[in-house]
């Protein structure tokens, strides 16, 4: 098997730790995937794919359709580790490692940021911390993963992420914003 | 315009893309008249009123959905899910 190539920033410069303007009310960070893979169970197999997906350990699981997960893990192996516990008679496993980088956002005003250029109700009762939604910002998709009140981490296309994180620091700017 | 889809929520149209007719119905596959393909391909009625139209959530959870719509007022009756998963959708 050829080994993966190494993981690149696709932000690079753009993410270069940084002050904008005087105040610190949102926190943005790039971070690159250590794995990240996605699940798809056939039609009739959606029970005991969730039971395989249980017993993952140090993996966060966010459901991203019907009969459908993505999957972060902390170390890497776990595409080959899924594809074998996985079998094409079970559902379809897809390495996602390279083709997606979060942007993490935080603090006191990260929720409204967020808002203000994606069309999804923040609101705590439609969006629990812990759960995952699926949105879009001008045709990006974005799997949004929140992790407290007012923490989030984006899952973005790589190939798009630029443009996006363009959208995010600008609108992050106006409250004051680190980049760490 | 807002669509409900059963496995996302409310989400705003743009999240969604329009996917045709939902009442065309493919020809059989032994029938050869090219008026019949032709009919499915290009004839549509442009009713005004209640239609039914194939979308598909493209921006979530990629579902196909038929959507009960009415041409005039814009009212949305309906979203059904359609494919393998509509039934636990449901």
């Amino acid at each position: 098997m050829v080994d993966a190539p190494e993981k690149q920033s696709p932000l690079r410069d753009l993410a270069m730790p940084r002050q904008i303007g005087t105040e610190a009310n949102v926190e943005l960070t790039e971070r690159l995937c250590d794995s990240l893979v996605q699940v798809q169970a056939w039609p009739n197999s959606v029970g005991k794919v969730e039971k395989i997906l249980k017993t993952l350990k140090r993996c966060v699981t966010m459901p991203s359709g019907p009969g459908r997960w993505l999957i972060e893990g902390e170390e890497e192996g776990l595409e080959e580790g899924l594809r074998r516990e996985l079998t094409d008679d079970l559902g379809a496993v897809t390495g996602l490692t390279h083709a997606r980088v979060v942007i993490s956002i935080s603090g006191p005003r990260a929720t409204r940021v967020l808002a203000s250029g994606i069309a999804l109700d923040f609101d705590e009762s439609n969006f629990a911390v812990g759960s995952t939604q699926l949105a879009h910002h001008h045709e990006i998709g974005l799997t949004i993963h929140r992790l407290a009140e007012d923490q989030f981490d984006l899952y973005v296309f790589t190939s798009l992420s630029r443009s996006f994180w363009q959208w995010i620091e600008k609108a992050s700017a106006e409250y004051g914003c680190r980049i760490v | 315009m807002r669509l409900t889809c059963p496995y996302c929520g409310s989400r705003d149209h743009q999240e969604f893309t329009y996917r045709g007719d939902a009442t065309a119905v493919r020809p059989a596959l032994n029938n050869t008249s090219i008026d019949d393909h032709n009919a499915y391909i290009f004839d549509r009625s442009n009713p005004d009123g209640v239609h039914q139209e194939l979308w598909n959530h493209t921006s979530g959870c990629r579902t196909h959905l038929v959507v009960e719509r009415n041409t005039v007022t814009h009212e949305v009756l309906s979203c059904k899910p359609v494919g393998p998963f509509a039934r636990k959708l449901k």
